[in-house]
Protein backbone atom coordinates (compact mmCIF):
# COMPACT_ATOMS: atom_id res chain seq x y z
CA UNK A 1 0.00 0.00 0.00
CA UNK A 2 1.11 3.69 0.18
CA UNK A 3 4.65 4.52 1.29
CA UNK A 4 5.50 4.84 4.85
CA UNK A 5 5.90 8.30 6.20
CA UNK A 6 9.50 9.94 7.13
CA UNK A 7 8.91 10.77 10.92
CA UNK A 8 9.66 14.33 10.50
CA UNK A 9 6.72 14.60 8.06
CA UNK A 10 4.47 12.73 10.23
CA UNK A 11 5.50 15.66 13.13
CA UNK A 12 4.94 18.57 10.87
CA UNK A 13 1.66 17.24 9.74
CA UNK A 14 0.47 16.79 13.50
CA UNK A 15 2.19 20.26 14.51
CA UNK A 16 -0.16 22.02 11.48
CA UNK A 17 -2.96 19.89 12.31
CA UNK A 18 -2.60 21.58 16.26
CA UNK A 19 -1.53 24.50 15.15
CA UNK A 20 -4.78 25.15 13.12
CA UNK A 21 -7.16 23.20 15.45
CA UNK A 22 -5.73 25.70 18.46
CA UNK A 23 -6.32 28.56 16.32
CA UNK A 24 -9.54 28.17 15.77
CA UNK A 25 -10.74 27.56 19.87
CA UNK A 26 -8.41 30.47 20.73
CA UNK A 27 -9.89 32.54 18.67
CA UNK A 28 -13.76 31.62 18.21
CA UNK A 29 -14.07 29.12 21.03
CA UNK A 30 -16.77 31.92 22.75
CA UNK A 31 -18.56 34.25 21.25
CA UNK A 32 -15.62 36.62 19.94
CA UNK A 33 -13.12 34.70 21.50
CA UNK A 34 -10.78 36.89 19.63
CA UNK A 35 -11.97 40.13 21.15
CA UNK A 36 -11.21 39.24 24.37
CA UNK A 37 -7.56 38.33 23.61
CA UNK A 38 -7.04 41.75 22.64
CA UNK A 39 -9.26 43.56 25.32
CA UNK A 40 -7.38 42.05 28.05
CA UNK A 41 -4.10 43.67 28.04
CA UNK A 42 -6.05 46.59 26.54
CA UNK A 43 -8.18 46.58 29.90
CA UNK A 44 -5.36 46.51 32.14
CA UNK A 45 -3.13 49.15 29.86
CA UNK A 46 -5.93 51.48 29.86
CA UNK A 47 -6.72 51.43 33.47
CA UNK A 48 -3.57 51.54 34.71
CA UNK A 49 -1.98 54.38 32.29
CA UNK A 50 -5.97 56.10 33.40
CA UNK A 51 -4.38 56.46 37.41
CA UNK A 52 -0.93 57.15 36.98
CA UNK A 53 -1.29 60.01 34.74
CA UNK A 54 -4.57 61.26 36.80
CA UNK A 55 -2.10 60.94 40.00
CA UNK A 56 -0.06 63.27 37.65
CA UNK A 57 2.87 61.09 36.91
CA UNK A 58 4.05 61.25 33.20
CA UNK A 59 7.50 59.49 33.55
CA UNK A 60 8.90 56.56 34.91
CA UNK A 61 12.70 56.72 34.71
CA UNK A 62 12.97 59.34 31.98
CA UNK A 63 10.31 56.85 29.64
CA UNK A 64 6.89 57.97 28.78
CA UNK A 65 4.86 56.19 31.24
CA UNK A 66 1.97 54.91 28.81
CA UNK A 67 4.17 53.44 26.56
CA UNK A 68 6.22 52.23 29.78
CA UNK A 69 3.17 50.55 31.19
CA UNK A 70 2.39 49.13 27.75
CA UNK A 71 5.20 47.47 26.70
CA UNK A 72 6.00 46.06 30.48
CA UNK A 73 2.37 44.77 30.28
CA UNK A 74 2.29 43.07 26.51
CA UNK A 75 5.68 41.31 27.75
CA UNK A 76 4.15 40.15 31.04
CA UNK A 77 1.19 38.98 29.21
CA UNK A 78 3.78 37.26 26.73
CA UNK A 79 4.83 35.20 29.52
CA UNK A 80 1.95 34.67 31.21
CA UNK A 81 -0.16 33.77 28.33
CA UNK A 82 2.36 31.07 27.38
CA UNK A 83 2.98 29.61 30.74
CA UNK A 84 -0.54 29.03 31.26
CA UNK A 85 -1.66 27.78 27.69
CA UNK A 86 1.08 25.10 28.00
CA UNK A 87 0.41 24.01 31.48
CA UNK A 88 -2.86 22.87 29.94
CA UNK A 89 -2.13 21.82 26.55
CA UNK A 90 -2.22 18.18 27.32
CA UNK A 91 -5.32 18.33 29.30
CA UNK A 92 -7.41 20.32 26.28
CA UNK A 93 -6.50 18.22 23.65
CA UNK A 94 -6.70 14.48 25.90
CA UNK A 95 -9.09 13.12 22.88
CA UNK A 96 -6.65 13.43 19.79
CA UNK A 97 -4.39 11.23 21.96
CA UNK A 98 -6.46 8.63 20.38
CA UNK A 99 -4.42 9.20 17.59
CA UNK A 100 -0.67 7.62 18.11
CA UNK A 101 0.67 10.52 15.83
CA UNK A 102 0.26 12.95 18.51
CA UNK A 103 2.91 12.87 21.24
CA UNK A 104 1.85 14.98 24.38
CA UNK A 105 4.82 17.52 23.33
CA UNK A 106 2.88 18.51 20.19
CA UNK A 107 0.16 19.94 21.68
CA UNK A 108 2.22 22.16 23.66
CA UNK A 109 4.33 22.81 20.81
CA UNK A 110 1.70 24.15 19.35
CA UNK A 111 0.07 26.16 22.03
CA UNK A 112 3.62 28.25 22.39
CA UNK A 113 3.94 29.46 18.62
CA UNK A 114 0.11 30.23 18.58
CA UNK A 115 0.64 32.47 22.24
CA UNK A 116 4.14 33.95 20.47
CA UNK A 117 1.70 34.79 16.84
CA UNK A 118 -1.37 36.15 18.73
CA UNK A 119 0.72 38.14 21.13
CA UNK A 120 2.71 40.10 18.27
CA UNK A 121 0.01 40.73 16.46
CA UNK A 122 -1.76 42.26 19.50
CA UNK A 123 1.17 44.04 20.41
CA UNK A 124 1.31 45.65 17.35
CA UNK A 125 -2.29 46.54 17.02
CA UNK A 126 -1.71 48.45 20.81
CA UNK A 127 1.27 49.46 19.69
CA UNK A 128 0.40 51.28 16.38
CA UNK A 129 -2.82 52.61 18.68
CA UNK A 130 -0.46 54.37 20.84
CA UNK A 131 1.62 55.91 18.02
CA UNK A 132 -1.31 57.16 16.32
CA UNK A 133 -1.97 58.65 19.86
CA UNK A 134 1.45 60.49 19.56
CA UNK A 135 3.30 58.27 21.78
CA UNK A 136 6.63 57.42 20.45
CA UNK A 137 6.50 53.83 20.57
CA UNK A 138 9.37 52.61 18.09
CA UNK A 139 12.29 51.11 20.41
CA UNK A 140 15.42 52.63 20.12
CA UNK A 141 17.23 49.15 20.30
CA UNK A 142 15.23 46.21 18.48
CA UNK A 143 17.33 43.65 18.78
CA UNK A 144 17.83 44.05 22.57
CA UNK A 145 14.21 44.17 22.54
CA UNK A 146 13.69 41.27 20.33
CA UNK A 147 15.59 39.00 22.26
CA UNK A 148 14.24 39.92 25.81
CA UNK A 149 11.33 39.23 24.50
CA UNK A 150 12.41 35.62 23.20
CA UNK A 151 13.77 35.13 26.54
CA UNK A 152 10.67 35.60 28.54
CA UNK A 153 8.47 33.58 25.62
CA UNK A 154 11.31 30.44 26.17
CA UNK A 155 10.98 30.73 29.92
CA UNK A 156 7.28 30.76 29.66
CA UNK A 157 7.59 27.34 27.36
CA UNK A 158 9.90 25.94 30.10
CA UNK A 159 7.47 26.97 33.08
CA UNK A 160 4.33 25.67 31.46
CA UNK A 161 5.91 21.90 30.38
CA UNK A 162 7.48 21.81 34.14
CA UNK A 163 4.10 22.88 35.54
CA UNK A 164 2.16 20.57 33.33
CA UNK A 165 3.88 17.18 34.56
CA UNK A 166 4.03 18.43 38.47
CA UNK A 167 0.47 19.11 38.06
CA UNK A 168 -0.34 15.73 36.55
CA UNK A 169 2.06 13.89 39.94
CA UNK A 170 0.83 16.04 42.56
CA UNK A 171 -2.20 17.31 41.58
CA UNK A 172 -2.20 19.66 44.52
CA UNK A 173 0.45 21.59 42.37
CA UNK A 174 -2.43 23.38 40.81
CA UNK A 175 -3.32 25.80 43.70
CA UNK A 176 0.22 25.90 44.39
CA UNK A 177 1.21 27.57 41.31
CA UNK A 178 -1.80 29.41 41.03
CA UNK A 179 -1.13 31.34 44.39
CA UNK A 180 2.49 31.86 42.98
CA UNK A 181 0.91 33.33 39.47
CA UNK A 182 -0.79 35.79 41.06
CA UNK A 183 2.08 37.92 43.19
CA UNK A 184 4.35 37.80 40.01
CA UNK A 185 2.38 40.60 38.14
CA UNK A 186 3.47 42.82 41.34
CA UNK A 187 6.66 41.93 42.06
CA UNK A 188 7.93 41.52 38.37
CA UNK A 189 7.56 45.35 38.02
CA UNK A 190 4.68 45.40 35.63
CA UNK A 191 2.47 48.20 37.85
CA UNK A 192 5.70 49.52 40.37
CA UNK A 193 8.66 50.58 38.76
CA UNK A 194 11.34 48.24 40.50
CA UNK A 195 13.75 51.20 40.62
CA UNK A 196 11.83 52.84 43.92
CA UNK A 197 12.67 49.81 45.92
CA UNK A 198 15.18 49.94 48.51
CA UNK A 199 18.46 47.34 49.08
CA UNK A 200 17.92 44.55 50.19
CA UNK A 201 14.73 44.26 49.06
CA UNK A 202 15.64 44.90 45.28
CA UNK A 203 17.88 41.64 45.33
CA UNK A 204 15.16 39.85 46.25
CA UNK A 205 12.79 41.02 43.71
CA UNK A 206 15.62 40.53 41.18
CA UNK A 207 16.36 36.63 41.52
CA UNK A 208 12.59 36.67 39.42
CA UNK A 209 13.73 36.23 35.42
CA UNK A 210 10.44 38.21 34.60
CA UNK A 211 11.27 41.18 35.86
CA UNK A 212 15.10 41.06 34.36
CA UNK A 213 13.10 40.36 31.19
CA UNK A 214 10.74 43.23 31.26
CA UNK A 215 13.25 46.13 32.12
CA UNK A 216 15.24 44.67 29.46
CA UNK A 217 12.41 44.67 27.02
CA UNK A 218 12.31 48.74 28.41
CA UNK A 219 15.20 49.45 27.97
CA UNK A 220 15.32 48.24 24.34
CA UNK A 221 12.55 50.59 23.72
CA UNK A 222 13.67 53.83 25.55
CA UNK A 223 16.68 55.16 25.01
CA UNK A 224 17.76 57.15 28.30
CA UNK A 225 16.18 54.68 30.24
CA UNK A 226 16.79 55.07 34.52
CA UNK A 227 16.85 51.36 34.85
CA UNK A 228 17.73 48.80 37.94
CA UNK A 229 21.31 48.27 38.22
CA UNK A 230 22.46 44.25 38.00
CA UNK A 231 20.64 43.75 35.27
CA UNK A 232 21.38 40.30 32.88
CA UNK A 233 20.24 38.99 29.85
CA UNK A 234 22.44 35.67 30.54
CA UNK A 235 19.94 35.44 34.15
CA UNK A 236 17.00 35.56 32.39
CA UNK A 237 18.32 32.96 29.30
CA UNK A 238 19.97 30.67 32.23
CA UNK A 239 15.73 30.65 33.85
CA UNK A 240 14.70 30.12 30.33
CA UNK A 241 16.77 27.33 28.87
CA UNK A 242 17.56 25.38 32.34
CA UNK A 243 13.25 25.06 32.98
CA UNK A 244 12.57 24.46 29.06
CA UNK A 245 15.63 21.68 29.30
CA UNK A 246 14.04 20.26 32.66
CA UNK A 247 10.87 20.61 31.47
CA UNK A 248 11.60 18.41 27.98
CA UNK A 249 13.01 15.78 30.02
CA UNK A 250 10.17 15.79 32.23
CA UNK A 251 8.22 14.97 29.15
CA UNK A 252 10.13 12.64 27.90
CA UNK A 253 10.19 10.51 31.21
CA UNK A 254 6.71 11.41 32.31
CA UNK A 255 4.44 11.06 28.99
CA UNK A 256 2.49 8.09 29.70
CA UNK A 257 1.50 9.84 33.16
CA UNK A 258 0.47 12.94 31.47
CA UNK A 259 -1.92 10.91 28.90
CA UNK A 260 -3.19 8.36 30.93
CA UNK A 261 -5.42 8.49 33.94
CA UNK B 1 2.29 -7.66 10.27
CA UNK B 2 1.93 -7.27 14.17
CA UNK B 3 4.58 -8.93 16.08
CA UNK B 4 3.54 -8.64 20.22
CA UNK B 5 6.40 -9.60 22.53
CA UNK B 6 5.93 -10.35 25.79
CA UNK B 7 3.29 -7.61 26.92
CA UNK B 8 2.78 -6.97 30.67
CA UNK B 9 0.67 -4.24 31.41
CA UNK B 10 -1.08 -3.03 34.64
CA UNK B 11 -2.56 0.21 36.03
CA UNK B 12 -1.86 2.50 38.44
CA UNK B 13 -4.66 2.84 41.26
CA UNK B 14 -5.16 4.79 44.61
CA UNK B 15 -3.84 2.41 46.28
CA UNK B 16 -0.42 1.73 44.49
CA UNK B 17 -0.20 -0.92 41.32
CA UNK B 18 -3.12 -2.89 40.11
CA UNK B 19 -3.13 -6.26 38.99
CA UNK B 20 -1.84 -7.73 36.15
CA UNK B 21 -4.35 -6.88 33.20
CA UNK B 22 -2.08 -8.65 30.74
CA UNK B 23 0.53 -11.03 31.92
CA UNK B 24 2.83 -11.90 28.84
CA UNK B 25 0.77 -11.56 26.38
CA UNK B 26 2.59 -13.07 22.84
CA UNK B 27 1.14 -12.15 19.50
CA UNK B 28 1.87 -12.31 16.11
CA UNK B 29 -1.22 -11.03 13.89
CA UNK B 30 -1.07 -11.27 9.65
CA UNK B 31 -2.37 -8.05 7.45
CA UNK B 32 -4.36 -10.42 5.68
CA UNK B 33 -6.83 -11.97 8.72
CA UNK B 34 -9.70 -10.72 10.79
CA UNK B 35 -9.36 -11.64 14.33
CA UNK B 36 -11.81 -10.77 17.18
CA UNK B 37 -10.94 -10.45 20.73
CA UNK B 38 -12.86 -12.55 23.18
CA UNK B 39 -12.78 -12.57 26.77
CA UNK B 40 -14.98 -11.66 29.48
CA UNK B 41 -15.83 -8.27 31.56
CA UNK B 42 -12.04 -6.64 32.46
CA UNK B 43 -9.90 -9.47 30.81
CA UNK B 44 -7.90 -6.36 28.70
CA UNK B 45 -9.83 -6.53 25.20
CA UNK B 46 -9.59 -2.54 24.88
CA UNK B 47 -6.05 -2.49 27.01
CA UNK B 48 -4.38 -4.67 24.22
CA UNK B 49 -6.17 -2.93 21.76
CA UNK B 50 -4.85 0.49 22.78
CA UNK B 51 -1.57 -1.37 23.38
CA UNK B 52 -1.49 -2.43 19.82
CA UNK B 53 -2.73 0.94 19.07
CA UNK B 54 0.07 2.98 20.43
CA UNK B 55 -1.63 5.24 22.67
CA UNK B 56 -1.17 3.21 25.61
CA UNK B 57 1.81 1.60 26.55
CA UNK B 58 2.85 -1.63 28.08
CA UNK B 59 4.70 -1.73 31.60
CA UNK B 60 6.81 -4.56 30.13
CA UNK B 61 7.49 -5.70 26.50
CA UNK B 62 7.00 -4.62 23.02
CA UNK B 63 4.62 -4.61 20.50
CA UNK B 64 6.18 -3.92 16.36
CA UNK B 65 3.79 -2.49 13.94
CA UNK B 66 4.85 -3.65 10.48
CA UNK B 67 2.29 -2.02 8.30
CA UNK B 68 0.27 0.68 8.35
CA UNK B 69 -2.22 0.17 11.10
CA UNK B 70 -5.62 2.92 12.23
CA UNK B 71 -5.87 4.25 15.67
CA UNK B 72 -8.14 2.22 17.97
CA UNK B 73 -11.55 3.19 16.43
CA UNK B 74 -15.09 3.62 18.15
CA UNK B 75 -13.76 5.27 21.40
CA UNK B 76 -13.08 8.83 21.84
CA UNK B 77 -10.72 10.57 19.29
CA UNK B 78 -13.43 13.43 19.09
CA UNK B 79 -12.64 17.08 20.25
CA UNK B 80 -16.43 18.05 21.57
CA UNK B 81 -15.81 21.99 21.00
CA UNK B 82 -14.45 21.73 17.33
CA UNK B 83 -17.41 20.36 14.84
CA UNK B 84 -17.85 17.68 12.83
CA UNK B 85 -15.60 19.02 9.66
CA UNK B 86 -13.03 20.15 11.96
CA UNK B 87 -12.81 16.94 13.43
CA UNK B 88 -12.75 15.50 10.66
CA UNK B 89 -10.15 17.92 9.14
CA UNK B 90 -7.57 17.34 12.59
CA UNK B 91 -7.51 13.34 11.52
CA UNK B 92 -6.94 14.17 7.78
CA UNK B 93 -3.85 16.39 8.36
CA UNK B 94 -2.37 14.27 11.04
CA UNK B 95 -2.57 11.15 8.45
CA UNK B 96 -1.10 13.18 5.69
CA UNK B 97 -4.06 13.61 3.71
CA UNK B 98 -3.75 17.34 3.47
CA UNK B 99 -3.87 17.47 -0.74
CA UNK B 100 -6.66 15.42 -1.20
CA UNK B 101 -8.59 17.28 2.27
CA UNK B 102 -11.63 18.14 0.26
CA UNK B 103 -12.23 15.38 -0.95
CA UNK B 104 -11.62 12.91 2.10
CA UNK B 105 -14.06 15.17 4.08
CA UNK B 106 -17.05 14.86 1.21
CA UNK B 107 -16.74 11.39 1.55
CA UNK B 108 -17.04 11.55 5.17
CA UNK B 109 -19.98 13.84 5.59
CA UNK B 110 -21.58 12.06 2.86
CA UNK B 111 -21.26 8.35 4.35
CA UNK B 112 -22.06 10.06 7.86
CA UNK B 113 -25.58 11.55 6.73
CA UNK B 114 -24.60 14.43 9.30
CA UNK B 115 -25.83 17.39 6.74
CA UNK B 116 -25.64 20.45 8.07
CA UNK B 117 -24.96 19.08 11.68
CA UNK B 118 -21.54 18.91 10.07
CA UNK B 119 -21.05 22.19 10.94
CA UNK B 120 -21.73 22.09 14.33
CA UNK B 121 -19.90 21.60 17.63
CA UNK B 122 -19.65 17.83 18.09
CA UNK B 123 -20.94 18.47 21.85
CA UNK B 124 -24.34 19.09 20.25
CA UNK B 125 -24.25 15.57 18.36
CA UNK B 126 -26.26 12.86 19.57
CA UNK B 127 -24.41 9.36 20.79
CA UNK B 128 -25.65 7.66 17.24
CA UNK B 129 -24.55 11.11 15.23
CA UNK B 130 -21.13 10.71 17.09
CA UNK B 131 -21.08 7.00 16.25
CA UNK B 132 -21.65 8.05 12.88
CA UNK B 133 -18.81 10.79 12.58
CA UNK B 134 -16.49 8.08 14.03
CA UNK B 135 -17.65 5.46 11.84
CA UNK B 136 -17.13 7.70 8.29
CA UNK B 137 -13.61 8.49 9.69
CA UNK B 138 -12.57 5.06 9.60
CA UNK B 139 -13.67 4.58 6.13
CA UNK B 140 -11.78 7.73 4.79
CA UNK B 141 -8.34 6.07 5.29
CA UNK B 142 -6.61 3.32 3.78
CA UNK B 143 -4.93 1.03 6.23
CA UNK B 144 -3.20 -2.54 6.43
CA UNK B 145 -4.92 -3.61 9.20
CA UNK B 146 -8.15 -1.74 11.00
CA UNK B 147 -8.58 -1.87 14.94
CA UNK B 148 -11.98 -1.68 15.69
CA UNK B 149 -13.74 -0.98 19.21
CA UNK B 150 -17.21 -1.02 19.16
CA UNK B 151 -17.27 0.38 15.96
CA UNK B 152 -20.08 -0.75 14.22
CA UNK B 153 -22.85 -0.56 16.74
CA UNK B 154 -23.97 2.88 14.85
CA UNK B 155 -27.18 4.50 14.27
CA UNK B 156 -30.09 3.44 13.29
CA UNK B 157 -31.78 0.51 10.92
CA UNK B 158 -30.68 2.17 7.99
CA UNK B 159 -26.75 3.41 8.73
CA UNK B 160 -26.40 -0.35 10.41
CA UNK B 161 -26.92 -1.85 6.66
CA UNK B 162 -25.07 0.80 5.27
CA UNK B 163 -22.82 0.49 7.51
CA UNK B 164 -21.98 -3.03 7.71
CA UNK B 165 -21.90 -3.45 4.37
CA UNK B 166 -18.90 -0.83 3.67
CA UNK B 167 -17.22 -2.24 6.98
CA UNK B 168 -17.69 -5.70 5.21
CA UNK B 169 -15.55 -4.31 1.93
CA UNK B 170 -13.34 -3.09 4.01
CA UNK B 171 -12.63 -5.87 6.26
CA UNK B 172 -12.37 -8.12 2.69
CA UNK B 173 -9.41 -5.76 1.59
CA UNK B 174 -7.67 -5.33 4.84
CA UNK B 175 -6.88 -6.69 8.01
CA UNK B 176 -8.73 -6.02 11.27
CA UNK B 177 -8.81 -6.68 14.71
CA UNK B 178 -11.96 -6.00 17.02
CA UNK B 179 -13.67 -5.88 19.73
CA UNK B 180 -17.64 -6.11 19.97
CA UNK B 181 -20.10 -6.89 22.91
CA UNK B 182 -22.10 -9.25 20.54
CA UNK B 183 -21.18 -13.08 19.25
CA UNK B 184 -23.07 -12.53 15.84
CA UNK B 185 -20.82 -9.13 15.12
CA UNK B 186 -17.48 -11.16 15.68
CA UNK B 187 -18.62 -14.05 13.68
CA UNK B 188 -19.90 -12.02 10.92
CA UNK B 189 -16.92 -10.06 10.01
CA UNK B 190 -14.21 -12.69 11.69
CA UNK B 191 -12.31 -16.08 10.72
CA UNK B 192 -9.94 -16.04 13.75
CA UNK B 193 -10.42 -15.39 17.18
CA UNK B 194 -7.94 -14.05 20.25
CA UNK B 195 -9.18 -15.83 23.64
CA UNK B 196 -7.95 -13.13 26.38
CA UNK B 197 -7.99 -15.32 29.99
CA UNK B 198 -6.08 -14.67 32.82
CA UNK B 199 -3.78 -11.90 31.34
CA UNK B 200 -2.97 -14.57 28.68
CA UNK B 201 -3.88 -14.68 24.69
CA UNK B 202 -4.28 -17.53 23.24
CA UNK B 203 -4.64 -17.67 18.98
CA UNK B 204 -7.20 -19.67 17.24
CA UNK B 205 -7.50 -19.81 13.37
CA UNK B 206 -10.89 -20.74 13.77
CA UNK B 207 -13.10 -18.23 15.73
CA UNK B 208 -15.59 -21.13 16.81
CA UNK B 209 -12.81 -22.64 18.35
CA UNK B 210 -12.09 -19.41 20.16
CA UNK B 211 -16.06 -19.39 21.51
CA UNK B 212 -15.63 -23.01 22.52
CA UNK B 213 -12.54 -21.92 24.39
CA UNK B 214 -14.25 -18.99 25.93
CA UNK B 215 -17.33 -20.78 26.96
CA UNK B 216 -15.12 -23.51 28.99
CA UNK B 217 -13.52 -20.23 30.74
CA UNK B 218 -16.51 -19.77 32.07
CA UNK B 219 -17.65 -23.43 33.61
CA UNK B 220 -14.62 -23.41 35.76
Amino acid sequence: MSEVRNPMVVSFAVWKAIFLREALDRLFDMRAAWFWLLAEPVLHIGFLVFIFTVLRMRTVGNADVAVWIIVGMLAFFLFRRTAVQVTYAVDSNQPLFTYRQVKPFDPALARAVLEAFLMAIISTIILSVAALLSHDTWPHDPLLVLSAVFGLWLFGVGYGLVASVLMALVPEMEHILKILMLPLYLISGVIMPLVVIPQPYLDLLMLNPIAHGLELVRAGFFPYYHTVQGLSMEYLYAWAIVSLFLGLMLYRRFALQLVMK
Amino acid sequence: MIVIKDVHKRYRTDHGPGKWVLQGVNLTIPSNVNVGLIGSNGAGKSTLLRIIGGIDHPNKGQVERRCRLSWPMGQGGLEPSLTGRQNAKFVCRVHGHQDDLTDRLAFIQDFSELKAAFEEPVNTYSSGMRSRLQFAMSLAFDFDIYISDEVTAAGDAAFRDKAAAAFKSMANRAGLIMVAHSDSTLRQFCEAGILLYQGKAQWFDDIEEAFKAYKDTIKK
